[in-house]
């Protein structure tokens, strides 16, 4: 007796079964956080000078580093869940290519969640930490609530983005090893070479069309359409590749 | 018994030979039901077209008959037909070899038929 | 129905036809053997039904469809190597409960009983298994699955004697409870003879013979006698398989058509007729020279 089965149906086992298997995927963040919240209480830029005989010492205490911790864990996540292991274990069970691509896009989008909601809470944890352990004085900027939440969102963003060059990256290197040097390769050397001709690195000007977009709305824009199209970029080339097994 | 993987004989063969000598051995009556072939193919680890393969040969040979879906039975005079053929079949080539084996030995026939008697004395006081 | 239908079926790897024009169909609920040497593209031609790797050219369809990125061979489909790879963070218990999810027939009773039959801790991770249990492991895991095309590679590699047994037989029950179309590679015939309906024969990348076993077994004969007398009986017959024993008696395997009134004559000849395993003649219809091994050393 044959069944039928539907790709909405398929995505949604492969994405339950992927929670619980790249399970070490989320330990890792735990632990990668742990370090950045370790680093950060250290105090992030600080400045120190001398007023009216009074000697003063300035520390910013942040989720900065957490953050950016985070960026590096969701990109090298990304990039692994492209590998052949990963895609072996998809055709274990049932999958097409498709139902394999959208449900790990889906786990990078609940990783992305975790990530970015973990990383932005942490900046109480590293203030408290600051005030109780290290008997700091501190200053802390007021926050509400819907400023949390647009914390949140931005960096759920940034994260999402990286995700999808993870994903994008990891997926090249899958068509072709090469990629794996190339893509090094080609972004350093950009960078050697702007340097070498006294010219603002286009890396950093294509960085900037998203960093200092000053409209929550554009940002948004623009960061979820590069997503978008990164992704569907990686279906697209992951839907003719063989799985050697 | 268990089937003889090395035996060059084919496994449907087999089977018919196991399902006769079941039958002369009065575990079937005449009119019983015997093996269908999956009960075949569970009991002997073959595929059940083997089975039904060898269930096949016996009803050409009208040691069986089928009846229309409720399996295959043993006809009436399966026990005189399985005798009358090993008689003539397996007894036959059986002896066809063994003049062959003495001829090459370069053995009487009276000798032969000594051998034969000394044989059959034997297995009659066990 | 035909489950299986391949229709001049060629895979290339780098410009090397690894098959090379194959065809055959099988029908629903047949127990098939695909007999081959070692690299004749049994493997291949398997990813190619599970729709892991797409053929260069000619036609493949499995349950009507092709099955290359098709998610209804994929769910109706399951293929079992010592390749099949599971998280390395789930137990074997949790392993099957994601099997379970995805496979709609899922017996998850008999997966459970044969985990324990095995004796497999339901806590262990699959990584950790030698290579015996690996097997073991993934077959309860192919048997269980109940697909409607559950293709074998080479299920009993590293497994003992005694599960090997277990595993046939197993199999054999399920499979008469619960018919479905199975297709059982190899490249040792007499191992699963018992329990196939059909052989399947590759070579070269070619359908050599798709015969049903019992067929197979009468197939062919070899011929036994002095030189003379059986060189005779070759003359116009394609010789199979042929070896010098003794000191003039000449052993040589070819396609059984004899009639009666042919036997009698060359019996009286001097000539013996003995039947072949359908195994060995596998080996030699494979071998690529008349004398096998044998020729090597001649000069």
């Amino acid at each position: 007796m044959s069944s039928n089965v539907s790709l909405v149906e398929t995505v949604k086992k492969q994405y339950a079964f992927k929670m619980k298997a790249y399970i070490d995927a989320f330990s890792s963040l735990v632990g990668i956080q742990f370090i950045a919240f370790l680093f950060s209480l250290g105090g992030g830029s600080s400045s120190m000078g001398t007023s009216d005989g009074y000697h003063f010492e300035l520390k910013f205490y942040s989720a900065d580093l957490v953050i950016i911790f985070t960026f590096i864990w969701i990109f090298v996540t990304a990039i692994t869940i492209t590998t052949k292991p990963y895609r072996n274990q998809d055709f274990t069970f049932v999958t097409n290519r498709m139902s394999s691509s959208l449900s790990n896009i889906l786990f990078l989008l609940s990783a992305s969640l975790l990530g970015a909601f973990t990383a932005v809470l942490s900046r109480f944890l590293i203030q408290t930490v600051a005030y109780f352990l290290l008997k700091e004085d501190l200053y802390i900027a007021s926050v509400m609530t819907s400023e949390m939440m647009i914390g949140i969102t931005v960096s759920l963003l940034y994260v999402f983005w990286i995700s999808s060059i993870g994903y994008f990256v990891g997926t090249l290197v899958q068509i072709h090893k090469g990629f794996a040097l190339l893509i090094p390769v080609i972004v350093i050397g950009s960078l050697f070479y702007d340097g070498f001709m006294q010219r603002y690195a286009m890396l950093l000007i294509l960085f900037q069309f998203y960093f200092l977009e000053s409209s929550m709305v554009l940002f948004a824009i623009k960061t979820l359409i590069t997503t978008a199209v990164l992704f569907f970029a990686s279906i697209a080339i992951l839907n003719r590749m063989e799985v050697r097994r | 018994m268990i089937l003889n993987p090395d035996d060059t004989k084919p496994i449907y063969v087999q089977i018919a030979e196991w399902i006769e000598t079941e039958i002369l051995n009065g575990h079937f009556q005449s009119d019983e039901k015997v093996y269908s072939q999956y009960q075949l193919a569970e009991m002997f680890t073959i595929n059940p077209a083997t089975a039904a393969k060898g269930l096949n040969l016996l009803a050409d040979e009208q040691i069986l008959y089928k009846k229309r879906g409720l399996g295959m039975f043993v006809a009436t005079n399966a026990k005189e037909a399985i005798v009358h053929k090993r008689r003539s079949g397996t007894l036959k080539q059986l002896i066809q070899e063994l003049v062959l084996e003495a001829e090459r030995l370069s053995i009487k026939e009276s000798e032969l038929l000594e051998m034969i008697k000394a044989a059959r004395k034997k297995e009659g006081s066990q | 129905m035909n489950v299986i239908e391949c229709n001049g079926l060629t895979k290339a790897y780098f410009r090397k036809n690894v098959l090379n024009g194959l065809t055959f169909t099988i029908e629903e609920n047949k127990i098939t053997g695909l007999i081959g040497r070692n690299g004749v593209g049994k493997t291949t031609l398997v990813k190619i039904l599970a729709g892991l790797i797409k053929e260069t050219s000619g036609e493949v369809r499995v349950f009507e469809q092709h099955p290359f990125n098709n998610l209804y061979t994929s769910a109706n489909t399951i293929l079992v190597d010592d390749q099949m790879f599971f998280p390395p963070a789930l137990q074997l218990h949790e392993l099957l409960e994601v099997a379970q999810s995805f496979y709609p027939n899922w017996d998850m009773e008999l997966a459970q009983r044969l985990l324990q039959y095995f004796s497999f801790d339901p806590s262990h991770y699959h990584q950790t298994l030698s290579k015996g249990r690996t097997s073991t492991f993934n077959m309860i895991i192919g048997l269980a699955s109940r697909c409607s095309l559950t293709i074998l590679d080479e299920p009993t590699t590293g497994m003992d004697e005694a599960v090997r047994k277990d595993f046939y037989r197993a199999l054999m029950k399920d499979y008469l409870a619960h018919p479905r179309t199975i297709l059982i590679s190899s490249h040792h015939l007499n191992e699963i003879e018992d329990i196939l309906e059909d052989v399947l024969l590759i070579k070269n990348g070619k359908t050599l013979l798709h015969e049903s076993i019992s067929d197979l077994k009468e197939w062919a004969i070899a011929l036994q006698g002095a030189s003379t007398v059986v060189q005779k009986w070759l003359v116009e017959r394609n010789c199979i398989f042929q070896r010098q024993v003794g000191k003039d008696t000449l052993y040589a395997v070819v396609r059984d058509d004899f009639t009666k009134e042919n036997k009698e004559e060359a019996l009286r000849g001097g000539v013996e007729f003995i039947p072949v395993k359908a195994s060995d003649l596998c080996v030699y219809l494979t071998n690529d020279t008349k004398g096998g091994i044998d020729d090597v050393f001649e000069r």
